[in-house]
């Protein structure tokens, strides 16, 4: 068996190019922040990056300036408000966007998941969403003459994804909420995952049933404990709605949330410190809440 | 025990009235803030049978907390099943989940939701956040209720761009052709309830303490003048107020 493990810097510099497009998985659990910061420090330019419900990783991620194009179902800070620095490249036209549903995303990235051009459907044919969507095109059943939609299919290059486990050769074990992360991840030509540990092959036998990727479909694994914060990993540890909040009034703020970015991605380019950032006293609360290692509830 | 409905905060208002009319239904597909607790409210008063149902594959949750996102943590603890989204949306194309709940931030008098733009698509003054999963709502879903807080600004003659598409004589036939859901039929407010009619949205029925004026204040449709009030039920006022987001 071919072993997969990586450290961070390679992961991302061996399958992540310029002009790539990009899955991030990650429906509200298991956002791949800290691995998708990589893109930044790196400063790999030019990139498209797609899912369907978007939270404040790619509000970074556009702030950064490395992103050329977003495909989207969704964008902003759930509850909380709007994607800020979203708002400024869009109004400013410094981004290119592509504007879906989430389901249509699903759909697109579910078709290119199994091989094919396009998943007829019947949303996206009134309101005003369609005709902004310039290619869509429609498709009549051959059966019985009913009009869909041909949403087409969205194959990203790429994909990065965070997971609970896997062993060193790439058997990637998740459970708890999925949204469109598994789907996203199959859909992509390289799977890059990063899980909070690593554990045998034998464990993973124990429980076949959790593998969601499996081995051949993975390109590297990078072990990364804490990697989906500022979100969760249930059974880890729960989500720092804090955070989210204070984050709506620091990008705001271009010069505060270039100071953010600073502390929280450029000067943490290794994991123990994205750790020692989030604080221990912070870290233990967060295990002990919802869905976290010591969630008694 | 004579409750003053004026003294209830105006999003749990909103709660209770919708959640009246979740009577009867067995399947209900929320997002996150009102529609959700509405639902809570409802399980856990007048419609114990009822199953949430949310995008991020969460089955049969019933949030204690406050949620963020609909992959929150208070959302998949004590869920029934934890699926994936793509089956989520598949069981509501095939018609298989009975109600929904959605809102805005402006909607018109067909029932039109914006959720994408204030001003014009390509130069707007406010960019939002996007459809999420409401245009697919709004279009599949075969019973759609509308919650709103009664602020003017958000109810307008024609809303800015049509993200989740209403009813009317622009998409009646199409919604028929191509296989839709009947579009929205019943509107919440903070102080109201008004159904869907061929001419649009017609007042039904007003909350105790508040007036017809109060009722329509802001609001550009023409409305006819009714005073029929509003009957919540008294295991939801007694329960408002315990409901976890709001």
């Amino acid at each position: 068996m071919i072993e997969k493990l990586s450290n961070l810097h390679d992961a991302i510099k061996n399958n992540v190019s310029s002009d790539d497009l990009i899955f991030i998985g990650g429906f509200g659990h298991l956002i791949p922040f800290y691995l998708a910061h990589e893109l930044i420090r790196q400063n790999i330019n030019n990139l498209s990056i797609c899912r369907s419900g978007a939270d404040i990783l790619f509000d970074q991620l556009i702030a950064s300036g490395i992103i050329k194009k977003v495909i989207f179902g969704y964008i902003g800070n759930p509850t909380v408000g709007l994607s800020h620095s979203f708002n400024r490249a869009y109004k400013s036209k410094t981004i290119e966007i592509e504007e879906w549903t989430n389901q249509s995303i699903i759909m697109r990235l579910h078709a290119a998941r199994m091989g094919i051009d396009f998943i007829p459907s019947k949303i996206l044919q009134i309101g005003n969403l369609p005709e902004n969507i310039q290619f869509i095109k429609k498709i009549i059943s051959p059966y019985t003459g009913q009009e869909y939609t041909a949403i087409p299919s969205l194959k990203p290059d790429v994909s990065l994804i965070h997971a609970q486990q896997a062993d060193k050769y790439g058997n990637v074990q998740m459970w708890g909420i999925d949204g469109d992360t598994v789907e996203g991840a199959l859909a992509s030509d390289r799977i890059i995952v990063s899980v909070e540990r690593i554990i045998d092959n034998i464990e993973i036998k124990d429980s076949p049933e959790k593998t969601i990727i499996p081995s051949h479909r993975v390109t590297n694994i990078v072990e990364l404990p804490w990697g989906a914060y500022p979100s969760y990993v249930s059974g880890f540890y729960s989500r720092d709605d804090q955070h989210y909040i204070s984050y709506d009034s620091v990008s705001r703020n271009e010069s505060e949330l270039e100071r953010y970015l600073s502390e929280w991605v450029i000067n943490v380019d290794n994991i123990e410190l994205y750790m020692e950032k989030i604080g221990k006293e912070n870290r233990l609360s967060l295990e002990k809440g919802l869905c976290g290692a010591l969630d008694e509830s | 025990m004579k409750v003053n409905h004026r003294e209830i905060n105006p999003d749990k208002r909103i709660a209770m009235i919708a959640a009246m009319e979740l009577k009867g239904y067995r399947s209900c597909f929320v997002g996150i803030g009102i529609p959700s607790d509405t639902a809570c409210l409802a399980k856990d008063t007048i419609e114990p049978n009822i199953n949430l149902i949310y995008e991020s594959g969460a089955i049969g949750a019933m949030p204690k907390t406050k949620s963020y996102s609909t992959g929150s943590p208070s959302i998949a603890h004590g869920s029934d099943m934890i699926t994936d989204s793509f089956s989520v949306f598949s069981d509501l194309q095939a018609g298989r989940i009975d109600v929904g709940l959605l809102s805005a931030a402006q909607i018109d008098i067909f029932g039109n939701l914006n959720s994408t733009v204030i001003g014009g698509y390509q130069n707007p003054k406010v960019r939002m956040v996007g459809s999420g999963g409401a245009h697919d709502i709004a279009c599949l879903i075969p019973n759609l209720i509308i919650l709103m807080p009664h602020d003017p600004r958000r109810f307008v003659e024609k809303v800015d761009f049509i993200t989740s598409p209403g009813s009317g004589a622009a998409f009646d036939k199409l919604r028929v052709k191509y296989q839709l859901g009947k579009g929205p039929s019943i509107l919440i407010t903070d102080k109201a309830k008004f159904v869907m009619s061929p001419s649009g949205w017609n007042l039904d029925s007003i909350l105790d303490d508040f007036t017809f004026e109060e009722a329509v204040e802001g609001i550009p449709w023409k409305l006819s003048v009714n005073n029929k009030r509003i009957k919540i039920d008294q295991d939801i006022l007694s329960k408002v107020h315990s409901i976890s987001g709001l």
